[in-house]
């Protein structure tokens, strides 16, 4: 039973969760229509940090839990065309510590990624484009690049 | 006692140690010191109460009925200690001058004193807490046990995180008028969040699915 390994660190991961996390943050699982949980996906927000671009963003973000989980990392996805250099036009985004032959490692947690996300938000990593538009403002274009994400921030008000 | 121990020394290793426990246990008749058990359970209680008073992370009591934990002392840490150690001289002080009255007294004047000293200890609120800590343990076993279960909550703001313990089918309405007291902001402002969704008022822990030490968000709503 493999999946047994990944849904039972995916348990501890939601307790620890939802008894300690970062201000502004949400990650739960997937409820399903019929009432039950997957806990193989994760609806997730990560707020743009304050005092940057960012600010006042919340941004959604799924994860996607292999059964190979936690030997490797999820896939984590942005909606489809979400504006920032190292995210795919599908969404998914590129980050050293989610790739399994560069950065990731079991003892990840959710937090950590989540968190991790959040800094690349502001901290685009140049080396390691994802999207041609958004690299291409960010290295070319500042005053532009700003506007879309500011732009961005606010097509993605608090829900609450 | 240092005499004691003096002379002792000159008697064989044996009748030392046999002594010793003896002068021990004198010792700890005269010391404040000598009630552990007494001051650790009033130590604790008093620790959790000035922590609900005094700091940021704290657990509060949403309860109103305080039955099941006896009342806490009205004292500041500070002079707690001292205080404590001064109401366990009183105590002492109050039984020798109860067993110094029942060598002058009759059986019948014991007795009467007895019940009064009881009256007098209950009303001295100081006295009263020591004893109704007493009482509360010794009780306890005696009640049927409480069948409403209690969980503690986290609630994070931007600053920190603040503790409140409440009954699993309270309203989660009552923690948040604690919440926006304490931190002195309009209720009306406040938005609490439990996995990202708003909370109403009428939800309760127990329909949350809240587990122990479970957290929830409070946000300012922008104007």
């Amino acid at each position: 039973m493999s999946g047994g390994i990944a849904r039972g660190r995916l348990a501890e991961e939601r307790k620890a969760w939802r008894k300690n996390h970062p201000h502004g943050f949400v990650a739960k699982p997937e409820s399903l229509p019929d009432g039950t949980v997957n806990l193989m996906v994760w609806h997730c927000t990560i707020p743009g940090k304050t005092g940057t671009d960012w600010e006042g963003g919340y941004f959604p973000l799924t994860l996607h839990f292999s059964e190979d989980y936690p030997s490797k990392p999820p896939k984590c996805k942005f909606p489809q065309g979400f504006f920032h250099p190292n995210v795919y036009p599908s969404g998914t985004v590129c980050l050293s510590i989610l790739n399994e032959d560069s950065g990731w490692r079991p003892a990840i947690t959710v937090k950590q990624i989540l968190i991790g996300i959040q800094d690349l938000l502001d901290q685009p990593n140049p080396a390691d484009p994802a999207q041609t538009e958004g690299y291409h403002l960010f290295i070319q274009d500042a005053t532009e690049y700003k506007k879309r994400v500011r732009a961005q921030a606010k097509n993605y008000p608090p829900v609450i | 006692m240092e005499d004691i121990g003096e002379t002792e020394d000159l008697e064989p290793l044996f009748d030392y140690r046999r002594v010793q426990p003896h002068v021990i246990y004198l010792n700890d008749d005269k010391s404040p010191a000598s009630t552990p058990k007494r001051r650790k359970t009033s130590k604790t209680h008093v620790g959790k109460k000035v922590e609900g008073e005094k700091k940021e992370i704290a657990v509060v009591n949403c309860d109103e009925e305080e039955d099941w934990l006896p009342p806490p002392p009205k004292v500041l840490v500070g002079v707690q200690n001292q205080l404590d150690e001064d109401s366990t001289i009183k105590e002492m002080r109050l039984k020798k001058q109860e067993l110094l009255s029942v060598v002058n007294s009759s059986a019948e004047d014991v007795l009467r004193e007895m019940d009064e000293s009881a009256k007098r200890k209950s009303g001295s609120s100081l006295q009263a807490s020591l004893e109704t800590l007493l009482a509360a343990v010794a009780e306890q076993p005696s009640k049927p046990p409480c069948e409403r279960l209690k969980i503690v909550i986290q609630v994070q703001d931007k600053d920190g995180t603040k503790q409140f313990r409440m009954y699993m089918d309270d309203k989660l309405e009552r923690l948040f008028k604690m919440y926006a007291d304490k931190v002195k902001l309009d209720l009306q402002n406040l938005v609490f969040t439990f996995d990202g969704d708003k909370i109403g008022p009428t939800a309760t822990p127990g329909s949350l699915g809240m587990d122990d030490e479970d957290m929830i968000e409070v946000h300012e709503k922008r104007s």
